[in-house]
C-alpha cells in the first residue's frame, strides 16, 4: 500500500517534467508553389513553374505594363513589337544576356535609359514613371525567371 | 504499543515525509524548467548568437529585448507576439535567402511590419507561444496561417478597392460579380447587379421549347480533358454566366414547358420596306452582304464566334454580349429583328446599343445570322416534345423557384424567394468548428471547404443547391482568395477608418448626350470619370486631347491604326446631328485642368521648329520605336500619321511634359524633355496630317 503511494508520488513528477521537455515537431517543410505570392511558368519548361514573391509579383506586373511590348514575343494586345526593333531588345527570360549585368548597371540602365547608358536610345528610360521601388521590383522579377536561372554574387544583394 | 515500534513508525514517517517533499519540490520546479525549455527562449539565445557572427552585430541587436515581444493592435482585435521569435523581421539586412528562419527579414510591402505585425496579414494565433499552436490548427487554436498563395485575401480586408498589387484578389471579386454569386448569396462588397440572366417574362416569343430543353439539358459549358472550358465545342478563355444545374430529364422537361408558355407580350411579325425586301431578296449574295456589314459594324467587339484556323477552333470576339455560333439555330426571326431595332423594349438593362438601323441592313445582316450562324445538328438528340401538360407547365413554375432560377432570372409576375443561399459576408472569418464539413473528407479547414464548395457542392452538402461552376485552378484560386477577404464590416468605428472603400461611380450624364449615351452605350466600353468599362480608351479627357472636326469624323466612321487590336468601336450609323451633340459634350464637359487650350496658339510652331522636332523624334528619342507614321514605326503607342488633324496642340504639350499627369497610368515613358524640345515635338506632330481627314484608315483611336 505504502509503496503504491510512493511510486505514485515520483512518477507523476517525473511525467510533468518530461512531458516539458518532450520534442515539439518543426513546421513541415513549405512547398514553394503553394507558398508564392503567384507563379510564372518558366520560358524554357512550360511544365516548370517559378514561384515569384511578393517583390517579383511586382515586378511582373510592371513588366507586363510597360516592357513587355519590347521584351517579349507575344503582348496582351496580340503581336509583339520586338521583331520591329533594331537592335532586337533582349527577351526578358534572356539569362545569357542579363545573368552577367550588376544589378546597379541594369537599374540604371533602366532608370535613365539607353542613351545614358551608351546603349540604344529605343530603350526609354523609366526613372520618372516607374518609382524605385517598381524598378526593383521588375529588375527582380527579371533575376527570377532568367535562363538560365541567375545566382546572385556572394556579395549580399544591396536591395 | 513500544517505544521502539514509534521509533520505527516515525523514522518510516519521516523517510515518506522526505520523499513527499522531494515530489512536490519537484512537482514545483516543473514550471521553471518548462518555461526555462520555451522554444522562444531558445529561437532569441540563438538570434543573439547569429547577430554576434554579423558585421553589424549593432545595428542588429538595436532593438532587441529579451523576453516576449509584443504588438498590440486593438483596432483589429490583434496581439501579436510573432516578433518574439522573427526577430529580423524588419532588419533590411537580413533579407538574404541564407538567413536562417525564423531571423529573416520580410521582403519590402508598402506596409511597415514592425508596426503591423504578422497575424493582421497571416493570420495564425497571434497571441501563442509556440510554434504549432502559432502557425497551425491545434485543439484550443482554430486559426491556421493563411498559405502565401491566398494572402491577397488579407489586403482585401481592409482595400475593398481593387489595388494594382493584388491581381488575384481582384480577379476574384471581378468572377464574383460576373458569374452572378451574388443572385443567390450575400457577399461583402458585391453589388447583385441590375441584370443578372435574362429576363424570360416573354422567352416563350424568342425560343422554341426544344432549344430550351437542350439548354437545360446539355451543359453549354464543358471542361475538356486538359482543363479548357469548350463552350458548344469551342474552347474560350471566358466562363460562361449560366452553371450547370443537376435536373433530371422529367424536371428539364417541366421547365421547357413552362417557360414555353410565357409570352406576355407578342412580337410583331418582322416588317421591312417593301422596295428593299424587293431589291434584296434575290441577290444570291444576300447573306454574304450581311456578314460583310456583321463585320464591318464591329458586332464581334462584344460577341464571338466560332472560328476555324487550321484544325483548331477557338472562340475569337469580345464576351459582354453573348456567343453568336449557332443564334440562328436558337432564335425567333422575328424576335431577332424586333430585338436589333430595340433590345431595350425586351430587356430594359440590356446593354447592347440602339443601332439606327437602314432596313437594307437590318435585312441584309438578319438573313446572315438565320441562315448562316445556325447549325442544323444542334437540336438533332432532342426528343420529341408534345404540347406542354398542364401538370408539366405546374411543376415547371414550381421548379423554377425551388432550383433558384427566379433568383436570377425576372419573369414578370413571380417573385424570387429572399436570400436563396447562405449568406457569405463574413465566410472569411469563420473558424473551422463553424462550417459543415459533412461526410467529406477533405482537410478540416476553410480553405478547402470552400474549394470543395464550389467544385464539387454535393461532397460537403449531398441536398446542396448550389449549381456546377467549372473553373480553372487559377480561378478557383483566385475566387478563394476574393472570399477569404471578406470578414464582415468593420467591429468598432477605429478599424472602420482603415477601410478603403470601393469606388461607387456612376455615369449618367443629363440632356441630349444622355440620351444618346444611353442609346449607345458609350460606357459599356468606355470609362468616364471612375465609371465604365474597360475595353476602349477612357473619354475623360477626350475633349482636351482630341479636336473636334476629329471627334466627328471618327463617330461617324470609327477606325483604328493599332494593328494589334481585334476590338474595335462599332460603326453606330450616327447621323450627323448625334455626332454633333456627342462631340459638343466631349469638347465642354471631358476637360483636364491641366490643358488650356487656348493657351497655345497653332501659329506659335514654325516650320524650323517642326524640322528640330522631326529629329528629335527619329533619332534622340527614337519615338519609331512605338509610333507608326506612314507605314514605319511599331504598334505600342497609337498611329501618329493624322496626329496633326486628331490632337490638340495644348494636349500635346502637356502629354510630352509629363503623360501620367494627363493619364494616370499611361505606359508612355516620362522623359526630361526641355521646354524647347517639347515645342519642337508638339511642332513636328502637328504637321503630321493625312489628305482626307478621317477617311478610312487615317485615324488613330485607341489612345492608351
Ligand atoms: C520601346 C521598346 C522598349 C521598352 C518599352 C523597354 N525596353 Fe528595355 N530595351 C530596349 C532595347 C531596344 C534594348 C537594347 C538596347 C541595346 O542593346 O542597345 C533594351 C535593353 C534593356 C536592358 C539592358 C540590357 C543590356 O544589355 O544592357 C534592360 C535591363 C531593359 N531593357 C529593361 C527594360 C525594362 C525593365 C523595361 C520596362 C520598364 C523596358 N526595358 C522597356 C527596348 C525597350
Amino acid at each position: 500500500m505504502k509503496r503504491r503511494d510512493l511510486i505514485l508520488f515520483l512518477i507523476i513528477p517525473s511525467i510533468a517534467i518530461l512531458s516539458s521537455c518532450q520534442h515539439k515537431p518543426a513546421a513541415a517543410p513549405a512547398n514553394p508553389l503553394l507558398n508564392a505570392y503567384d507563379v510564372e511558368q518558366s520560358s524554357t519548361d512550360p511544365q516548370r513553374l517559378i514561384p515569384l514573391n511578393y517583390q517579383q509579383a511586382q515586378g511582373k506586373r510592371v513588366f507586363n505594363n510597360n516592357c513587355v511590348w519590347c521584351h517579349a514575343d507575344s503582348t496582351p494586345a496580340g503581336p509583339s513589337n520586338r521583331s520591329n526593333l533594331t537592335p532586337t531588345p533582349p527577351l526578358f527570360t534572356d539569362g545569357e544576356t542579363f545573368n552577367s549585368l550588376s544589378d546597379d548597371l541594369m537599374r540604371n540602365t533602366i532608370t535613365l535609359g539607353g542613351s545614358a547608358m551608351g546603349k540604344s536610345a529605343i530603350m526609354p528610360p523609366w526613372g520618372q514613371t516607374l518609382t524605385p521601388d517598381e524598378i526593383r521590383a521588375v529588375l527582380a522579377y527579371a533575376r527570377a525567371v532568367a535562363q538560365p536561372p541567375y545566382k546572385a554574387s556572394a556579395r549580399p544583394a544591396s536591395q | 504499543m513500544t517505544a521502539k515500534k514509534m521509533g520505527e513508525i516515525s523514522t518510516r514517517l519521516r523517510a515518506i515525509f522526505a520523499l513527499v517533499s522531494v515530489a512536490f519540490v519537484a512537482v514545483l520546479a516543473v514550471s521553471p524548467v518548462r518555461d526555462f525549455f520555451q522554444s522562444w527562449k531558445r529561437y532569441e539565445k540563438n538570434y543573439v548568437s547569429y547577430a554576434q557572427t554579423r558585421p553589424d552585430t549593432k545595428r542588429l541587436l538595436a532593438d532587441f529585448h529579451p523576453g516576449i515581444d509584443q504588438i498590440w493592435l486593438p483596432e483589429m482585435r490583434v496581439l501579436d507576439r510573432c516578433t518574439t521569435c522573427h526577430q529580423g523581421i524588419s532588419q533590411t539586412s537580413l533579407s538574404d535567402a541564407s538567413v536562417p528562419q525564423p531571423f529573416r527579414a520580410h521582403p519590402a510591402i508598402p506596409h511597415d511590419v514592425k508596426k503591423w505585425g504578422c497575424v493582421v496579414c497571416h493570420r495564425g494565433q497571434g497571441p501563442a507561444t509556440e510554434i504549432s499552436e502559432a502557425h497551425e490548427t491545434t485543439l484550443a487554436w482554430e486559426q491556421p496561417l493563411l498559405p502565401i498563395r491566398f494572402i491577397q485575401a488579407s489586403c482585401g480586408v481592409c482595400h475593398r478597392a481593387d489595388l494594382p498589387q493584388t491581381p488575384k484578389l481582384n480577379r476574384g471579386r471581378e468572377l464574383l460579380s460576373q458569374l452572378n454569386c451574388s443572385g443567390c448569396h450575400h457577399l461583402q462588397d458585391i453589388e447583385r447587379p441590375a441584370m443578372l440572366g435574362p429576363d424570360l417574362s416573354n422567352v416563350g416569343n424568342k425560343l422554341t421549347r426544344q432549344w430550351i430543353y437542350k439548354w437545360l439539358k446539355e451543359p453549354h459549358t464543358v471542361v475538356d480533358s486538359s482543363g479548357n472550358t469548350v463552350v458548344d465545342g469551342y474552347e474560350t478563355v471566358e466562363e460562361p454566366r449560366m452553371p450547370q444545374f443537376r435536373l433530371t430529364d422529367p424536371e428539364i422537361k417541366a421547365l421547357s414547358a413552362y417557360l414555353t408558355t410565357l409570352k406576355g407580350q407578342p412580337i410583331e411579325p418582322a416588317k421591312f420596306d417593301q422596295g428593299v425586301v424587293a431589291s434584296l431578296q434575290k441577290s444570291p449574295d444576300l447573306a454574304d452582304q450581311g456578314e460583310v456589314r456583321f463585320r464591318q459594324m464591329f458586332c464581334t467587339t462584344c460577341h464571338s464566334l466560332a472560328v476555324t484556323q487550321g484544325d483548331e477552333t477557338k472562340l475569337i470576339g469580345g464576351n459582354i454580349g453573348p456567343e453568336l455560333t449557332k443564334v440562328g439555330s436558337k432564335i425567333n426571326p422575328d424576335w431577332l429583328v424586333a430585338w436589333l431595332r430595340d433590345p431595350q423594349s425586351y430587356l430594359p438593362h440590356a446593354l447592347m446599343p440602339r443601332y439606327r438601323w437602314s432596313d437594307q441592313d437590318l435585312y441584309k445582316v438578319t438573313q446572315y445570322i438565320n441562315t448562316r450562324l445556325t447549325d442544323p445538328e444542334l437540336l438533332s438528340n432532342v426528343p420529341p416534345l408534345e404540347e406542354p401538360a398542364q401538370e408539366e407547365i405546374r411543376l415547371g413554375q414550381r421548379l423554377f423557384l425551388e432550383k433558384g432560377c427566379a433568383s436570377c432570372h425576372v419573369i414578370q409576375g413571380v417573385s424570387p424567394q429572399k436570400d436563396f443561399g447562405p449568406d457569405l459576408a463574413i465566410l472569411g472569418s469563420k473558424n473551422v468548428s463553424q462550417l459543415e464539413f459533412g461526410n467529406s473528407s477533405i482537410p478540416r479547414n476553410i480553405i478547402s471547404y470552400i474549394q470543395a464548395k464550389i467544385t464539387d457542392p454535393l461532397s460537403v452538402n449531398p441536398a446542396a443547391r448550389m449549381p456546377q461552376y467549372r473553373l480553372t485552378p487559377t480561378d478557383l484560386d483566385a475566387i478563394t482568395t476574393a472570399l477569404l477577404g471578406m470578414t464582415g464590416s468593420p467591429a468598432n468605428s477605429s478599424l472602420a477608418r482603415l477601410i478603403v472603400p470601393r469606388a461607387q461611380g456612376a455615369f449618367h450624364p443629363a440632356g441630349a448626350f444622355g440620351e444618346l449615351s444611353d442609346r449607345y452605350k458609350c460606357a459599356a466600353c468606355h470609362r468616364f470619370n471612375g465609371d465604365g468599362g474597360n475595353l476602349a480608351p477612357e473619354l475623360s479627357f477626350e475633349g482636351s486631347r482630341a479636336q473636334r472636326q476629329w471627334i466627328m469624323d471618327f463617330l461617324k466612321n470609327p477606325q483604328t491604326l493599332r494593328p494589334t487590336l481585334i476590338f474595335r468601336m462599332p460603326q453606330f450609323n450616327l447621323t450627323d446631328q448625334d455626332a454633333s451633340v456627342i462631340a459638343d459634350y466631349l469638347g465642354m464637359v471631358t476637360q483636364s485642368a491641366a490643358v488650356k487650350l487656348s493657351a497655345v496658339d497653332q501659329k506659335q510652331f514654325t516650320p524650323q521648329m517642326a524640322e528640330m522636332g522631326k529629329q528629335l523624334y527619329e533619332v534622340k528619342y527614337q519615338c519609331n520605336a512605338c509610333h507608326t507614321i506612314g507605314s514605319a514605326g511599331g504598334y505600342v503607342g497609337p498611329n501618329l500619321s493624322n496626329a496633326g488633324n486628331w490632337l490638340n496642340a495644348a494636349w500635346i504639350e502637356e502629354w510630352l511634359k509629363n503623360p501620367q499627369a494627363l493619364v494616370p497610368g499611361t505606359i508612355e515613358p516620362r522623359r526630361s524633355l526641355t521646354e524647347q524640345e517639347v515645342q519642337a515635338l508638339t511642332a513636328y506632330v502637328l504637321t503630321l496630317k493625312q489628305k482626307a481627314p478621317g477617311s478610312a484608315g487615317t485615324t488613330a483611336g485607341g489612345a492608351q
